[in-house]
């Protein structure tokens, strides 16, 4: 049956998945994606300790102001990926250069 | 029973999208679907752990919001395949070398003896109790959001729209000024 670790494991698995995509993937969009996974990961913890240490909901409040603010920042994001991709007609991460000294 | 059908099902979700979300090289379409059944597989997990309202709002908002935006953002950018140099697709190449990664084994040695001493304090008291029977979080929710938690509520909504003018500005195209 399910326990807490289980959930856990779960959590950090999405967590060190999102992290390898931001550093090993090239694509903007690819690295937004893996953002979201960490995001989700935060937020799964939470529900977890919320279900299986305390049963007040904060962790539920948490997670669903994770959620909110997981739903800014790809909205930013993909504004300024959209906005690279006018400007440098590509959203290689290794085009971003234009702030270099 | 059905608890640990939920709760395997959606663990296998989880961890076949993420994990395709990390090997789906070719097209970024393919990925991004991944992602959303990662996603489908937390709203699961939201579910086994008794929380409905979590389920349903992951639902809406990533799967019906967030998934959607990206899968814009992949056609507004060159969508799928097509133009693969400009769009970045490409192997990522063997990283570091046996120094390297014999230096990242030492750290994870480290981080993860470091993370279990802390943690062993905070979980010295955790046994398994017997659960509480699953029950309805909406109406308590609502009632912490509004109570408890309104200065976070009112500036979320802040946030949210200084985000949604922010990136309508920064996407907006130049305009010539002459």
């Amino acid at each position: 049956m399910a326990s807490l670790y289980s959930y856990l494991f779960l959590s950090f698995f999405m967590f060190v998945i999102g992290m390898a995509v931001m550093i090993a993937r090239k694509n903007v969009i690819a690295m937004l994606l893996g953002i979201e996974l960490i995001l989700n990961a935060a937020a799964l913890n939470f529900v977890a300790y919320t279900r299986f240490i305390n049963q007040n909901l904060d962790g539920h409040i948490m997670s669903l102001f994770i959620i909110v603010i997981a739903a800014a920042e790809a909205a930013v994001g993909l504004a300024i990926v959209i906005r690279f991709f006018q400007v440098r007609e590509s959203i290689h991460v290794d085009d971003a250069t234009q702030l270099q000294a | 029973m059905f608890d640990s059908v939920l709760f395997i099902s959606s663990a296998v979700l989880v961890l076949v999208g993420s994990l395709g979300v990390l090997f789906i090289k070719e097209n970024l379409m393919h990925a991004c679907v991944s992602l959303l059944t990662a996603l489908f597989g937390v709203a699961g997990l939201y579910a086994t752990l008794g929380a409905d309202f979590l389920a349903a709002t992951q639902l809406v908002v990533y799967v019906g919001g967030v998934v959607i935006l990206m899968l814009f953002g992949i056609m507004l950018t060159g969508g799928g395949t097509s133009n693969e140099n400009k769009f970045g697709i490409e192997k990522v190449p063997g990283m570091g070398s046996v120094k390297t990664y014999i230096v990242a084994g030492v750290n994870v040695l480290v981080i993860s003896l470091i993370v279990i001493r802390i943690m062993a304090n905070v979980m010295k008291d955790y046994k398994a109790v017997p659960l509480p029977p699953y029950e309805s979080t909406v109406e308590k929710l609502g009632t912490l959001l509004v109570t408890d938690h309104v200065l976070a509520f009112e500036i979320s909504s802040i946030l949210l729209l200084g985000a949604l003018v922010g990136a309508a500005i920064i996407a907006r195209p130049t305009r010539r000024t002459n």
